[in-house]
């Protein structure tokens, strides 16, 4: 009987083992996408047009066009990034598509470049 | 004893069906990244006036030795014996962090402020620059295309815009940046080094009007940031 309940525990254990391997290489693969190195279009593979809207030689929003009704209802998160500081904001594309300004929360001066990253989430 | 065995299964069933949770939440962050669409956009502005990141000029066939690298101004003429032309060039290495040569170019766009519109329509044509060229010394007789009207061909364009007061025309108001600067094709080219980046020249479609007809952008050394040229592309990262 002590033989038995050893090996009942050996294969427990073993069982458990492969479940909780089989998670942690999700967990690392989805991490990946989440970082946006990767290119994984979701509503959109087009070109997106994205104009700095300017106050006082800073940058106060970001306006995205030629957005498809396919990202319609998702949530865009904008970036801008001047290398010397970063600043986001966000905001819902409408249901039709097309444009959406996006304020910006802490205008960053205008430089020679900036960088700007676009996550659109949904929908 | 099998009230023995019975608590050890129900232990052990209570560890696996902690680990199947821990397994769910891992399948549910796969599913989440599925509804990312990531953008990067490097803009290039030429801001302040003497940043090197942009380079601009025009070249006047009526001045054909002196070089107008210095002007706040841009022009694109024709007319007889005074045709003007735009040699723009923007370095795409300021981008930080850099572009990928693997990086898609979804759009580029090339963004003029117009300060001044011609009484007629007019088509203007966008080159990709084969050569060198150096804003302080580029003068009509020097410059890359050569002095021969009309050239190179229209068919050769890789991007256009119209220009002009006359309802119908794509960019009618002076003081605004015109759009249908599109150069994704060129741009994408420069990133994957498949053609080296000497900047674009812009011309009238038709040089040598009877007529001159003059279209006016502000150039870099204008200073007013709201107003400088700038190239805005928007690209994906290929993993």
């Amino acid at each position: 009987m002590t033989m038995l309940r050893r090996v009942l525990v050996v294969i427990l254990v073993t069982a458990t083992g492969a479940v909780v391997g089989a998670a942690a290489s999700l967990s690392l693969a989805s991490g990946s996408l989440g970082a946006a190195t990767a290119a994984t279009p979701r509503c959109t593979s087009a070109g997106l047009s994205v104009l700095q809207n300017l106050t006082a030689s800073t940058v106060s929003s970001v306006t995205v066009g030629v957005l498809p009704a396919a990202c319609g209802g998702a949530t865009l998160q904008v970036t801008v990034n001047t290398g010397v500081t970063n600043s986001s904001g966000s905001a819902v594309v409408p249901g039709g598509g097309g444009s959406v300004t996006v304020t910006i929360a802490v205008p960053p001066a205008v430089t020679a470049s900036e960088q700007t990253d676009l996550v659109l989430v949904g929908p | 004893m099998t009230r023995h065995w019975l608590r050890v299964v129900a232990v052990a069933g209570g560890i696996l069906l902690g680990f199947g949770v821990l397994t769910g939440s891992a399948a549910s962050l796969s599913l989440t990244s599925q509804n990312f669409t990531p953008y990067r956009t490097c803009t290039i502005t030429a801001t302040p006036a003497a940043t090197t990141a942009v380079t601009d000029t025009t070249a006047r066939q009526g001045n054909p030795t002196t070089n107008f690298g210095a002007l706040t101004s841009l022009t694109v003429s024709s007319g007889n014996a005074v045709n003007q032309r735009i040699y723009l060039r923007f370095d795409l290495t300021v981008c930080s962090p850099a572009i990928p040569a693997s990086a898609i170019v979804r759009l580029a766009t090339l963004r003029l402020y117009m300060t001044a519109a011609p009484a007629a329509c007019r088509v203007l044509d966008l080159f990709p620059v084969t050569a060198a060229w150096v804003e302080t010394t580029l003068t009509w007789n020097i410059e890359p295309f050569g002095t021969t009207l009309n050239n190179p061909p229209t068919g050769s364009r890789t991007g256009t815009f119209s220009v002009g007061t006359p309802a119908g025309c794509q960019n009618q108001a002076a003081g605004a940046y015109v759009v249908g600067g599109t150069v994704t094709t060129d741009v994408a080219s420069f990133v994957a080094g498949t053609v080296t980046n000497f900047g674009w020249m812009i011309r009238d479609d038709a040089e040598g009007s009877a007529t001159t007809r003059t279209a006016t952008f502000a150039a870099k050394e204008l200073g007013t940031v709201a107003q400088e040229p700038q190239l805005v592309i928007t690209y994906v990262k290929v993993p």
